[in-house]
């Protein structure tokens, strides 16, 4: 019977390939995961203040998007204003920060999808560099205690940020003073 | 209105499509001829609706509809009529109906050409509507050519400029026909299992719609190849990047096959062989677009991905495991009827290139998928360039243009020491004079001198057997020129291989002295300053500037000359793209038989005063083009009717 | 039966020689995907490695005349300063990604023989604000041209 054996060394070239849809080749690894998430202090285009250390405590989600990006971030605005009218009310930030883009351009984007969530510009292009933006559209979570849990290259679907911030929200805050301590160190 | 009308003729088409691949096994099976001809109808029926979509897919450019999403994503207002229509094809979701539109068209000529053929026929028909229908159900859910967009944008983003050009607009209408081709075969190689009749018809019927595909898949490469040397602006035209190898694994395998059959035909082996190798070559024309759109892989040419991949993986299993289970089911029919009676004979020398195309399919199909590989066992990402691929394959195509030139002259069954000398005696001194006169010339890369002698040895083999048989009909009294047209025409299966060998040693040549002797240098020029390369003098004289409808470019202004005759003035430019968020560069070249110079723009200072340039002089570069042209007329030859056999 | 064996034989010849060449292939071709962290803790000099990360603002030194390019690459946790011979791809620029293939020189930076520009349809590499500048750069030529 081993001419079985034929039909059957398929299984382990196909289980090869289907493993590549857990690896992104483009996915450059990002050590950041585990790691504490920089810091950032920027303004909104409305000029509000927005300050990562103002959401300690909270479930953040960062954005990274540009205007000329189409259509990834086309495609995943929507999504990511469904999610946040869906999870604004349980605690959850959303903050979405332009990269390399004109004011007036980014401006019409966020009227054009009439985003309510926070979007900040990056105007000297630090936030970008401290977070290893590689390209646009990238998605940081960030859990409660200011770790980045996962970055997510390309554009984001409803499901992964659901699955993503339900599995944050789950989790506890931990005892601030334990964080601060890592922070430092 | 178009979106609505796309989306439910390619739904329509689906159902018809998995009705006729059912109804046409069914009939087949149960014996109702009934059944088999609606499948006929619904094969027609499925043609004709492909055909519409691609008509109303075409329509939407023409018209500017951005109430398509694809037609909005893939031009702007200021696309030119020309490339709004080949922009149909420019990306994914256009690029699968292409693809179904193709498989469907073979579908009817098979239908056209082999229904009096009754006891394959029917399961070939069920096979390939199954294909249709993976392909038309993949539009209608991972891919949709028709999906809507809202709000309607007043512009589209346009087409990747790099799209903009005769080659990429060629490329994959080639490459296509090639891969969908090869359905063909395949689908009669399943028939031949399912019903058991595993001998040489399918073999026999499928010849020419083989060398069809396998010509088209030529020609798609090589296309290619020539999209990036003038497009791309690297100098090269091939950089094993996954994109170029997922087109050239079932090249090989396809080749390998176009030359076992003939083993099958005439000898009666390799049944188990050939099969294995037409599913092979299928599964890897399914397997090269799962690779290119999954996304599984890093490459240059990044495509689109998302759940796309999942379908050709699901697909290429199905396929895979089907094919092969049929094939360990039949497989005591599949024993051979003849033996290889000896090491020399014409027969192992098949073989044998048999074993080395599949090794070099093998070789690229491992180096394409090692960064997978090394992270599953591993963990760490690594993956080999084009050093991998160059170090193992070179051995293996020298020795498969060694075998070029023996399997086609020995003997069958088993060579005598005679037939050894009157064949090859003389071809084997002519190709070790060439490589002794190209090392007294200066030529000192033995990689180089191995290849020509080779090459050389291989062509004289092709001229000895040429002249001999006109010499044959001139004995005959035929003149000159008759005796070779009769002879072209009446063994033109023969000699339309020997012309396609004859084109793929000229490649050869071409890929040999690219490789072994262009030269490269940059330098960053002021007004007036020039840079020396190879002879040439490139001369840097200013930059201009131009803007038309859909780009603006900076050009640069070189005067060349090579010492004699007149300066010639090249212009490199670099063109800037409103779309685009890097300019692309706009190559000039110069073509010539012996070598190219091959002008790059990099950096230049926004005054315009100095200028930074890339000079390539890329050595016997056009026979690559060359050695596609004579393939073209051997291939030509081949398809040709036989009138002998007709 | 011995013919039988011969060929089997003769095919794992064959085999054992492709495995050969392929082991070899990808011992002396293999190239290490890493990040610029990754790097910093364990270079090794003389393996090629192909990194992945963020030119930092600032750090780009282009010299035209002598065709020397050095910048510094970043992954938010370590960087790694960079040198190459030859003009800067058209997608490089400050605070975008970038992709090099090198190795890592004992003079302590990498020393790229490849900067990579990636294209892609919907997973884009940053472009510059000043993108659009270049109708500035046409608008000089174009003066610039008519003159002569």
């Amino acid at each position: 019977m081993w001419k079985w054996l034929i039909p059957l060394s398929v299984v382990p070239v196909i289980a090869l390939l289907a493993y590549g849809f857990r690896v992104n080749p483009r996915d450059i690894p990002s050590p950041l995961v585990g790691r504490p998430a920089a810091p950032f202090a920027l303004r909104t285009f409305d000029g509000a203040p927005v300050m990562l250390e103002s959401l300690r405590g909270r479930v953040v989600v960062l954005n990274f998007w540009a205007s000329w990006c189409s259509p990834a971030c086309y495609d995943e605005a929507p999504t990511l204003e469904r999610s946040w009218r869906s999870y604004r009310g349980r605690g959850v930030a959303l903050v979405g920060i332009a990269i390399q883009d004109k004011q007036e351009a980014s401006q019409k984007f966020i009227s054009d999808f009439s985003l309510s969530f926070p979007n900040a510009p990056d105007p000297d292009g630090k936030v970008s560099v401290d977070y290893g933006v590689y390209g646009v559209p990238e998605t940081f979570f960030i859990d409660r205690t200011g770790r980045i849990r996962l970055k997510h290259a390309g554009p984001i679907s409803d499901e992964l940020f659901r699955t993503e911030v339900e599995k944050l929200l789950g989790e506890p805050a931990l005892d601030p003073s334990v964080d601060s301590q890592e922070k430092g160190g | 209105m178009i979106s609505d009308i796309g989306h439910g003729a390619l739904a329509v088409g689906t159902v018809l499509a998995v009705y006729g691949s059912i109804a046409s096994g069914v009939g087949a099976r149960t014996g109702r001829p009934a059944l088999i001809e609606s499948a006929q109808y619904a094969a027609l029926a499925v043609f004709t609706l492909v055909t519409g979509c691609l008509l109303l897919l075409s329509y939407a450019f023409l018209t500017f509809d951005f109430s398509v999403r694809y037609v909005a994503q893939q031009t702007n207002l200021s696309t030119p009529f020309y490339y709004r229509i080949t922009a149909v094809w420019g990306a994914l979701e256009g690029s699968i109906l292409l693809w179904t539109w193709m498989v469907t068209l073979y579908t009817l000529l098979v239908v056209l050409r082999h229904r009096a053929q009754r006891d394959l026929y029917p399961w070939v028909l069920s096979v390939m509507l199954g294909i249709a229908a993976f392909f038309l159900l993949v539009m209608t859910i991972p891919a949709p050519p028709f999906e809507r967009l809202t709000p309607v944008p007043l512009d589209g983003r346009g087409l990747n400029p790099l799209l903009e050009d005769t080659g990429m607009i060629t490329h994959p209408v080639a490459l296509y026909l090639g891969f969908t081709g090869f359905s063909v075969p395949f689908a009669f190689a399943l028939a031949a299992l399912i019903t058991g009749r595993v001998g040489d018809a399918w073999i026999t019927i499928t010849r020419r719609w083989t060398i069809i595909a396998w010509y088209f898949l030529s020609l798609g490469l090589l296309i290619g190849g020539w999209w990036s040397y003038h497009v791309l602006g690297w100098g090269g035209y091939w950089a094993w990047d996954p994109v170029e190898n997922a087109a050239c694994m079932p090249w090989l395998t396809g080749t390998a096959f176009l030359h076992s059959a003939m083993i099958q035909e005439r000898r009666r082996m390799l049944k188990l062989w050939n099969i294995s190798l037409v599913i092979l070559t299928f599964s890897l024309t399914i397997f090269g677009t799962f690779l290119t759109r999954s996304g599984i892989i890093a490459s240059v040419h990044a495509f689109t991905q998302g759940s796309i991949g999942v379908f050709f993986l699901a697909f290429l299993a199905i396929v895979l495991l089907t094919a092969f289970g049929l094939l360990a089911w039949r497989w005591d029919r599949l024993r051979a009827e003849g033996e290889l009676d000896s090491a020399l004979s014409r027969e192992s020398a098949f073989l044998l290139n048999n074993v080395f195309l599949v090794a070099a399919a093998f070789t690229v199909f491992f180096g394409t998928v090692f960064p997978l590989l090394s992270e599953a066992m591993r963990g760490v990402k690594v993956s080999v360039g084009a050093p991998f691929f160059n170090q193992v394959n070179v051995p293996l195509f020298l020795s498969l243009i060694f075998l070029m030139g023996v399997g086609p002259l020995i003997a069958w069954r088993r060579a005598s020491v005679e037939n050894l000398k009157r064949n090859f005696l003389g071809p084997v001194l002519v190709g070790v004079a060439a490589a002794a006169a190209l090392h007294v010339v200066g030529v000192r890369s033995a990689l180089a001198l191995l290849s020509l002698g080779l090459t050389v040895f291989t062509t004289a083999t092709i001229v000895l057997d040429f002249s001999r048989a006109a010499r044959a009909r001139m004995r005959a009294g035929s003149r000159f020129l008759p005796a070779i047209a009769t002879l072209l025409l009446h063994h033109n299966r023969r000699y339309g291989g020997f012309a396609i060998h004859l084109g793929i040693l000229i490649v050869a040549v071409g890929v040999t002295g690219s490789q072994a002797w262009s030269v490269q240098t940059e330098a960053t020029l002021r007004h007036g300053e020039a840079v020396h390369l190879a002879g040439y003098q490139v001369r840097f004289d200013g930059l201009s500037a131009e803007e038309d409808s859909t780009h603006a470019t900076v050009i640069g202004t070189f005067t060349v000359s090579n010492g004699h005759g007149t300066p010639t003035v090249m212009r490199p430019s670099k063109k800037f793209y409103p779309q685009e968020s890097s300019p692309i560069a706009g190559v000039d070249y110069r073509m010539g038989l012996r070598e190219d110079l091959y002008l790059v723009l990099g950096d230049f200072a926004r005054d315009g005063s100095q200028a930074t340039v890339k000079a390539h002089v890329n050595r016997l570069v056009s026979w690559i083009w060359i050695g596609g042209l004579v393939l073209t007329l051997g291939a030509i030859l081949a398809i040709v009717p036989d009138p002998q056999r007709a | 039966m011995n013919r039988n064996a011969k060929f089997i034989a003769g095919g794992g010849v064959i085999a054992a020689a492709l495995a050969y060449m392929i082991y070899a292939g990808v011992t002396q071709s293999a190239v290490y995907f890493i990040t610029p962290s990754e790097l910093r803790a364990a270079p090794v000099s003389g393996k090629a490695y192909r990194l992945g990360g963020i030119v930092v603002p600032g750090s780009v030194q282009w010299n035209p005349a002598s065709l020397e390019l050095a910048f510094t690459l970043s992954d938010g946790r370590g960087s790694v300063p960079v040198r190459h011979r030859g003009t800067p791809p058209d997608l490089f620029g400050e605070g975008r990604g970038a992709v090099v293939e090198g190795n890592w020189s004992r003079e302590g930076h990498f020393t790229a023989s490849l900067i990579m520009a990636k294209h892609s349809e919907d997973y884009k590499a940053p472009r510059g604000t000043s993108g659009a500048g270049y109708q500035d750069l046409i608008r000089t030529l174009e003066k610039d041209g008519s003159s002569r």
